[in-house]
C-alpha cells in the first residue's frame, strides 16, 4: 500500500472510556463511488467476503456489512454500493450523506474513469466540511498492468494535492483489498477521536453517549462482531 | 322516490341514493359518506369532537391505571396520583419542562442540530402560506374513528411496555404526554419547526435516558422505538402532509409524471427482471405491494418497513433473473420500475414525513436508510427522466409522452410511419380498431366544428352586412321630401259620372 497505516491516538478522555468498558462497537457508513464498471461491486464484495456467507441470501451486494477489529473498538462498517452510470449522478449525493468514509474508486486501465473520479471529488468536496470524512482515492485493477492507462504517480499526486489517501488494488486477485479496509478502519476511528465535534456535522443520531455526542458515530452495540 | 329508478348499463341508480344520508334534500357525495357537504362536515365536526374527548378520558383512564400499577409495585411512599398531572411546558419549547437542566446546553446544540438537519432532508417550507382551513383533506368520520381505535391500541401497548421500564417508564410517559400536548397547540408551525420540535424531543429524552437513568443504548434504542410509535400514531393526522407545506401538489404532480411514464418498459431501463418466470412476477407484485402498503402506515419506521421490504423483494427478482446477487447496478433500475409500475399514492408526502420525522440515524445509516435513500434517489430520478436516460430519441420520447405512440403496440421505429402490423393478440388487434374508429371519429369532429364555427362567424357578419347594405342604398337614393301638390281630382271635373248607374232606390216589395 506504500504508506505506513495510520496510529490510533485519540484524545485520553475516549481512551479512558473505551478501556473502562467491553470494546464497543461502532456503527460506519462507507460509501463506494465511481463509474460504471471500475469494480465498486466486486471490491464490495471482497471487503465481505467473510460475512457473505451469513448474509440471507435474498440480499443483494449492494448494502453489506462487515465488523473490523481495531485494538480497542470495534468498527461495524456498512457498505454502500452506488449505481455508477452517469444518467444516475445526479441523485447520488443522496448516498453520500452522513458518509464517514468515501472511496473514490477508478479503473487504472481506463483514463475516462479517472477524469470521472475528478468530477466526483469536485461534487464530494462541495458538499463536504474539510476532514469530515474520510476520502479515499482507489485505483483499482492494478492487476491489469499491459493495460495500464493511469500511472501510480498519477494517482498518487492527484491524492497529494487534494488531501486524500491513495491505494491501489485488485478486486480480481484480492491485492490489497483487505489492507485498504483495515486502514479506513483506522483512518476513520482516528478521526474520531482526533477531531473534538469535527464530524459533528454528520452526527444526526440521538443514541449517542452524552459525552461523545459529538461525534460521528452512534454508539450502537445491536450488532456484535 | 324510489319509482324514478333508472337502469343503465346494468348498474341500478336509485334516485334516492343520489341525496344525503341526513334527508336534508341536498345531493350527497360517497366520498363524504353519502353526505352533502354540509351534513358531512358537521357529522365530522362531531366525531372529532368526540375523539378528542375519547382520548382524553382514556388518557386519564390509562393515567389512573399507570399510578395503580406503580403504587402497587413501589409500595405507599409513592407519589399521589394528583401530582402527575400533566405538566405545562412553556410554550415555545418542545419539552423543555422537566428537561431544564439541560436547557441552555440545548439551545446552543439544537442551533446547529437544526441546520444539518434542514439541510440533508426537508427542502423548506417555510414561506409556504397557511391555507385557512383543515377539513378539506380529513379523512371521512369512519376513517377517524378507525384510527382513534388504533390509537388507544397504541396507547395501552406503550403503557404496557413502560411498566417493565419502572422509574424511567413512568417519567416517560409524562414527558411524552407533555410533548403531545404541547404540539396540539402548535397547529400553526411549519413543517421544519414541527420537525424540530420532534427530532429535539427525541434527542432530549435520549439524552436524559442515558445522562440520568443510565440506560445502555441497546435500551435507549428499544426505547426511542416505542416512543417514535407512541407518539406519531398521536401526531400523524396533524403532521402528515400538513396545509403549510406543498406536500399535497407534489403528490399530485409525481402522481401524473408516473401516469404519464406508463409505457416506460423493463428493456428501457435495463432491468434485470425476467417477468416470463413466475417466481420473479410474484416478486415484482409483492414489491409493488409493499411500495404501495406504506402509505397506509402511520409510524415512520413502519413506512419504513414497507420500503425495506418492497427492496428485498426487488432483490430476490434480480437473483432468479440474473443468478446472481443484484448489485447497486441492477438494484436502483429496478426499484424505479416498481415505483412506476406502483405510483405509490402520496409519495412525496411520505417520503418528507419520514425525513422528518424518523429518528435521523435510521435514515442515512443502517439498512433501513440504504433503501429509502434509494426510493428518494428514484422518486427524483423519475422526475428528471429524459429521453437520454432511457436511451430513447428526444423524438421517440416526445411521442411516448403525448401519447401519440406505444413502445408496447408496434416494436420497431419505422412502423410509426408506415401503418402499424397487424397485432396478433385480438385484445390489441380490437384495441386498434377502436383507435381507428376514434381517430375517425375525431376527424369528423374536427370538421363539424370547423363547420360550426363558419357559421358561427356567417351569422355574427351577416347584420353588419345587411346594416351596410342598407346604408349603401340609402346612400344611393337618398330619399327627397317633395312640396305637397293640390289634389288632382276635382269633383266637379267628374267626367265619368255619365256612365255611371244611377243610384239604387230602395224599392218597396
Ligand atoms: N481485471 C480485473 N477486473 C476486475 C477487477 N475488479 C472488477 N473487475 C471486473 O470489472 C467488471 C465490472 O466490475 P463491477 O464490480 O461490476 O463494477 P461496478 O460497476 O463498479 O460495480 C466485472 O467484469 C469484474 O469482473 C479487478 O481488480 N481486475
Ligand atoms: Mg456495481
Amino acid at each position: 500500500m506504500g504508506e505506513k497505516l495510520p496510529q490510533v491516538q485519540g484524545d485520553p478522555q475516549l481512551r479512558r472510556d473505551t478501556l473502562s468498558r467491553p470494546v464497543r462497537t461502532l456503527r460506519a457508513k462507507m460509501v463506494l463511488l465511481g463509474s460504471s464498471g471500475v469494480g465498486k461491486s466486486s471490491l464490495a464484495l471482497r471487503f465481505c467476503k467473510d460475512e457473505f456467507r451469513n448474509t440471507s441470501p435474498t440480499v443483494g451486494c449492494a448494502y453489506l456489512t462487515q465488523v473490523m477489529h481495531l485494538s480497542d473498538v470495534t468498527l461495524r462498517f456498512e457498505i454502500w454500493d452506488t449505481a455508477g452510470e452517469e444518467k444516475y449522478h445526479s441523485v447520488t449525493p443522496l448516498y453520500y450523506r452522513g458518509a464517514h468514509a468515501a472511496l473514490l474508486v477508478y479503473d487504472v486501465s481506463k483514463r475516462d474513469t479517472f477524469i470521472r473520479a475528478q468530477v466526483w471529488l469536485r461534487e464530494l468536496e462541495k458538499q463536504y466540511v474539510a476532514g469530515s470524512t474520510v476520502l479515499w482515492l482507489v485505483g483499482n485493477k492494478g492487476d491489469l498492468a499491459q493495460h495500464r492507462q493511469v500511472s501510480v504517480q498519477e494517482g498518487q499526486s492527484l491524492a497529494n494535492d487534494r488531501g486524500l489517501l491513495f491505494t491501489e488494488t485488485s478486486a480480481l486477485s484480492g491485492d490489497q483489498v483487505d489492507k485498504l479496509l483495515l486502514a479506513v478502519a483506522h483512518r476513520v476511528y482516528e478521526c474520531v477521536g482526533a477531531q473534538q465535534g469535527g464530524l459533528s456535522e454528520w452526527q444526526e443520531t440521538p443514541h449517542v453517549d452524552l459525552r461523545r455526542r459529538n461525534h460521528l458515530f452512534a454508539s450502537c452495540c445491536k450488532v456484535g462482531p | 322516490m324510489s319509482q324514478r329508478t333508472e337502469r343503465r348499463g346494468g348498474i341500478h341508480v336509485d334516485q334516492s341514493d343520489l341525496l344525503c344520508k341526513k334527508g336534508c334534500g341536498y345531493y350527497g357525495n360517497a366520498a363524504w359518506q353519502g353526505l352533502c357537504s354540509k351534513c358531512w362536515r358537521e357529522e365530522y365536526q362531531r366525531v372529532r369532537q368526540k375523539q378528542i374527548q375519547d382520548d382524553w378520558a382514556l388518557a386519564e383512564k390509562l393515567q389512573r391505571e399507570e399510578e395503580a400499577a406503580y403504587a402497587s409495585s413501589h409500595g405507599p411512599q409513592t407519589q399521589p396520583p394528583s401530582q402527575s398531572t400533566p405538566p405545562h411546558p412553556q410554550p415555545g419549547h418542545a419539552s423543555l419542562g422537566p428537561f431544564s437542566k439541560f436547557e441552555e446546553k440545548k439551545t446552543n446544540e439544537k442551533t446547529r442540530k437544526v441546520t444539518t438537519v434542514k439541510k440533508f432532508f426537508s427542502p423548506s417550507s417555510r414561506s409556504a402560506p397557511k391555507k385557512e382551513t383543515q377539513e378539506g383533506k380529513t379523512p371521512s368520520p369512519s376513517v377517524s374513528r378507525r384510527a382513534s381505535f388504533d390509537t388507544d391500541q397504541v396507547s395501552k401497548d406503550f403503557v404496557d411496555f413502560l411498566k417493565n421500564l419502572q422509574k424511567p417508564g413512568r417519567e416517560i410517559h409524562k414527558q411524552c404526554r407533555a410533548f403531545i400536548g404541547n404540539m396540539s397547540s402548535k397547529k400553526d408551525l411549519s413543517a421544519d419547526e414541527l420537525s424540530e420540535c420532534v427530532q429535539d424531543f427525541y434527542q432530549n429524552l435520549a439524552d436524559r435516558l442515558m445522562g440520568h437513568f443510565k440506560c445502555s443504548s441497546e435500551s435507549v434504542e428499544q426505547v426511542m422505538d416505542q416512543v417514535e410509535k407512541y407518539i406519531m400514531t398521536r401526531l400523524y393526522k396533524s403532521v402528515f402532509c400538513p396545509e403549510t407545506t406543498d406536500d399535497e401538489k407534489k403528490d399530485l404532480a409525481t402522481q401524473n409524471r408516473i401516469r404519464a411514464l406508463h409505457w416506460v418498459t423493463i428493456e428501457m431501463l435495463c432491468v434485470s427482471f425476467d417477468e416470463e418466470i413466475p417466481e420473479v412476477s410474484e416478486n415484482v407484485v409483492k414489491a409493488i405491494t409493499d411500495v404501495i402498503e406504506m402509505d397506509s402506515k402511520r409510524v415512520p419506521r413502519d413506512k419504513l418497513s414497507c420500503i425495506t421490504r418492497c427492496s428485498k423483494h426487488i432483490f430476490s427478482a434480480i437473483r432468479i433473473t440474473k443468478k446472481e446477487p443484484a448489485s447497486a447496478d441492477d438494484f436502483l433500475p429496478a426499484l424505479i420500475y416498481i415505483v412506476l409500475k406502483a405510483n405509490p399514492p402520496r409519495l412525496q408526502s411520505n417520503i418528507q414525513y419520514i425525513t422528518r420525522f424518523c429518528n435521523p440515524s435510521r435514515l442515512m445509516t443502517g439498512e433501513d436508510g440504504y433503501y429509502f435513500t434509494n426510493l428518494c434517489c428514484a422518486a427524483a430520478f423519475i422526475e428528471k427522466l429524459d429521453a437520454q436516460s432511457l436511451n430513447l430519441s428526444p423524438e421517440e420520447f416526445e411521442r411516448y409522452m403525448s401519447g401519440q405512440a406505444s413502445p408496447r403496440c408496434s416494436g420497431s421505429e419505422e412502423d410509426w410511419s408506415s401503418p402499424a402490423p397487424a397485432p396478433t393478440n385480438p385484445v390489441l388487434a380490437q384495441l386498434n380498431q377502436n383507435l381507428e374508429v376514434l381517430s375517425g371519429l375525431s376527424g369528423r369532429q374536427e370538421a363539424l366544428m370547423e363547420a360550426a364555427h363558419s357559421l358561427q362567424a356567417d351569422l355574427l357578419s351577416w347584420p353588419e352586412s345587411v346594416q351596410h347594405e342598407v346604408h349603401d342604398i340609402l346612400k344611393k337614393y337618398p330619399l327627397e321630401v317633395l312640396p305637397r301638390s293640390a289634389p288632382a281630382i276635382d269633383d266637379n271635373n267628374d267626367v265619368d259620372n255619365d256612365n255611371l248607374p244611377p243610384p239604387l232606390t230602395p224599392q218597396v216589395v
